[in-house]
């Protein structure tokens, strides 16, 4: 009986075009997009800030303020020739994010260790430059300023004190030899790449979207009354449930795993880099099948409460959208406050992203996933127990 | 082989069966004639274990339902109004489908499709979508979806409801050879003829109540009256309406049909001037009880009554 169910609602799915671009096309093509659009923000040598330099003291100091501004990791010069103050602000609303002028005296200021009455170094931003941009900038910037003093105050030691120059080596901002400090990083192979990052959220948001085939199936099937059928014909309310169950756990683990192959072999052909399964083929299963569990249960209780059609399917779009945009889907966790990232542990999403993340991105095993998938494991039974419990009281059961 | 006593079933505070007794022999072809709403479907559902009811027994091959409804539905099927079937399935694939989710051997899952499949005239549009089916078709393999099971006793629920006469004819011809297969059917309609036609029972349901059950010679024989019944040519329910309001003994159902319950000359003479002083048109006219449409009106008719 299973199987003749299993068989019927792959048949009736396959035939399905619109169902089978929700559920395998949709969620490949995001992942590839999304994995290449974020693939700059996951980087941890990104530029962050590009900007436009105007050297109108021309000396050494400001050149070597512009040259230890060059070796910025964050940072990227754009040369161009500014004319006018139009030209700055034309600059400024495209594409560069500050203008830097070093105004002439820097030198002569420096040398008679006289400050200037008016700014040496002047910035111009843009106007939409985000705070932590801008102390970014002025962290750059006064690396650069110290770099040039203590490069002075070498040189003037050297001349005071020949006999030291030997112990006098030459300090660089940029690497770790200011002072020994310990910097933990992950291993490069353990690092988040957007392609860990996204193909995880949309594998769910694309297993959550079983919604609307499901839903679809199932209301035409009461609407046409061959529930009915199927009741008189011995099928009790579990064994149709189960006859829902198995064919979409088939389904969902099918996704995972041609978007788990997306992440793999089709993101790296794109330019992005290629997904790593992680340590824990077993922790992967139970993640996936409690999403799948959790992505059911909702589907069959949309199907047994919408009336028909048309309600499942924007009911089901709006919540799935509405979960994946509170659980971290569509702008990760972190990027969210803090009040916000408690609003998303109501998410199944979220559950099953974090779930993703401890094994995709963390390396985790079993032990870490546990927790996240009895959580949509007794999330997806719950509903299939409360949709059983409506659609018997539908049905006018009571005996 | 169906035995109802005292059944009572209430949706709510409405009574949709009240005290239904009922028995239906092997190899009978019983025809449940009601109005809309009369409880035909309520009582075709409590048959098949659809719908609970409040009181009652019911015993079908002779065995309470209330304890045997796995087995009295291995050995029975219900074929509903509604195509209950899968319109992006072909026929072939609704056939396995319908036969795998019920306990049955390979072999004889087999040759129940076979049989149904001939019986139906369906072999020619196997690999054909069910949507893509005319009316007909579609109607034939809802009644063979019914079949593979191979049951002993098949209930119908209007099969015909919006087909055309043609097909319909062929469909009631289909139901009659059940019978010859020592089959039991329950044919649930309110087009007479149909029931007239292929049923060796009928049984009169409205509001809840069986108000005669029998054949349809014995019904006939005992009902037969002194009532009239005028059917009108399509005439404004709203120009009749006050038209019968003044006349005694004269009733108004269905909005162009009258009944006058104790006819005689005069009394029809009077109402024949009026209705041609109206410009009201005649259809047909019939005296006493001779068929089973004018039995039904005369018994359902207080219910349904404009007048």
């Amino acid at each position: 009986m299973l199987k003749a169910m299993l068989l019927k609602e792959i048949i009736l799915l396959s035939r399905d075009k619109q169902a089978l671009a929700a559920l395998f096309i949709m969620p490949a093509i995001f992942i590839l997009l999304m994995s290449l659009a974020l693939k700059d923000t996951f980087s941890p040598e990104r530029v962050l800030l590009t900007y436009a330099l105007v050297d109108q003291d021309n000396s050494a100091p400001s050149r070597m303020i512009r040259e230890t501004l060059q070796h910025s990791k964050v940072m990227a010069e754009r040369p161009v020739t500014i004319t006018s103050a139009a030209q700055q602000e034309e600059l400024l609303n495209g594409s560069y994010h500050f203008v830097l002028t070093i105004n002439e005296g820097l030198a002569r200021s420096l040398a008679s260790r006289q400050e200037l009455p008016s700014a040496l170094l002047q910035v111009a931003a843009a106007a939409d430059l985000k705070a932590e941009m801008l102390t970014l900038l002025q962290a750059e910037l006064a690396k650069a300023v110290l770099q040039l003093r203590l490069t002075l105050l070498q040189t003037e030691l050297t001349a005071l004190l020949p006999e030291m120059a030997h112990q006098l080596t030459d300090i660089d901002f940029d690497g770790q030899d200011l002072i020994n400090i310990s910097f933990n990083r992950m291993a490069a192979e353990q690092r988040p790449t957007s392609t860990q990052q996204s193909v995880p959220s949309w594998i769910i948001f694309g297993m959550f979207f079983v919604i609307i085939p499901m839903s679809t199936i199932f209301i035409n099937e009461r609407r046409q009354n061959t529930l009915m059928r199927m009741s008189a014909m011995n099928i009790s309310i579990p064994a149709l449930f189960a006859g829902k169950i198995a064919p979409y756990l088939v389904i969902n683990q099918l996704q995972v795993w041609l978007m788990i192959g997306v992440g793999i072999f089709v993101v790296p052909l794109a330019g992005g880099e290629a997904l790593t399964l992680g340590h824990s083929l077993i922790a992967l299963f139970m993640v996936s099948l409690g999403l799948s569990l959790a992505a059911i249960g909702t589907s069959v209780l949309i199907a047994v409460l919408a009336g028909t059609v048309e309600q499942a399917t924007t009911i089901g779009g709006i919540i799935n959208i509405l979960l994946g945009a509170i659980g971290g889907i569509m702008v990760p966790k972190f990027y969210m406050p803090p009040a916000m990232q408690d609003l998303a542990a109501i998410s199944p999403m979220s559950w099953g992203l974090e779930g993703f993340l401890d094994i995709f991105v963390r390396g985790l095993g079993v032990e870490a996933v546990l927790t996240e998938t009895l959580a949509l494991t007794g999330f997806g039974l719950g509903l299939l127990m409360l949709a059983g419990l409506i659609f018997r009281a539908q049905r006018g059961r009571t005996a | 082989m169906i035995t109802i006593s005292n059944l009572v079933k209430y949706y709510g505070a409405h009574c949709a069966l009240d005290h239904i007794d009922l028995q239906v022999n092997k190899g009978t072809i019983l025809g449940l004639l009601g109005p809309n709403g009369a409880g035909k479907t309520t009582l075709v559902s409590i048959l098949n274990g659809l719908t609970a009811f409040q009181q009652g027994e019911i015993t079908i091959f002779g065995l309470p339902l209330a304890n045997n409804l796995e087995a009295i539905r291995r050995r029975s099927s219900f074929i509903p109004q509604a195509l209950a079937l899968y319109d992006k399935l072909t026929v072939m694939e609704n056939l396995r489908f319908f036969a795998a989710i019920q306990k049955m051997s390979a072999a004889t899952r087999r040759a129940n499709i076979d049989a149904a499949l001939t019986i139906n005239r369906l072999h020619p549009l196997l690999e054909q979508k069910a949507g893509t089916l005319s009316g007909g078709q579609k109607r034939r393999l809802n009644i063979a979806i019914g079949l593979l099971n191979n049951p002993e006793i098949l209930y119908f629920d209007e099969p015909t409801a919006g087909i055309d006469p043609e097909l319909r004819n062929d469909i009631l011809e289909t139901i009659s050879s059940f019978k010859n297969q020592g089959k039991t059917v329950i044919y649930t309609s309110h087009y007479m003829p149909e029931i007239e036609k292929i049923c060796d029972e009928v049984a009169i349901i409205d509001h809840g109540r069986i108000i005669r059950q029998g054949t349809l010679a014995t019904m006939l024989q005992e009902e037969k009256g002194d009532a009239a019944i005028i059917e009108l040519l399509p005439a404004e329910n709203k120009l009749l309406a006050p038209l019968v309001a003044g006349l005694d003994d004269v009733e108004l159902v269905d909005g162009g049909t009258l009944i006058m319950h104790q006819q005689n000359g005069l009394k029809m003479g009077r109402l024949l001037a009026l209705l041609e002083a109206e410009g009201l048109a005649i259809k047909h006219i019939s005296y006493g009880t001779t068929s089973l449409e004018t039995l039904f009106i005369r018994l359902t008719s207080p219910g349904r009554s404009h007048a």
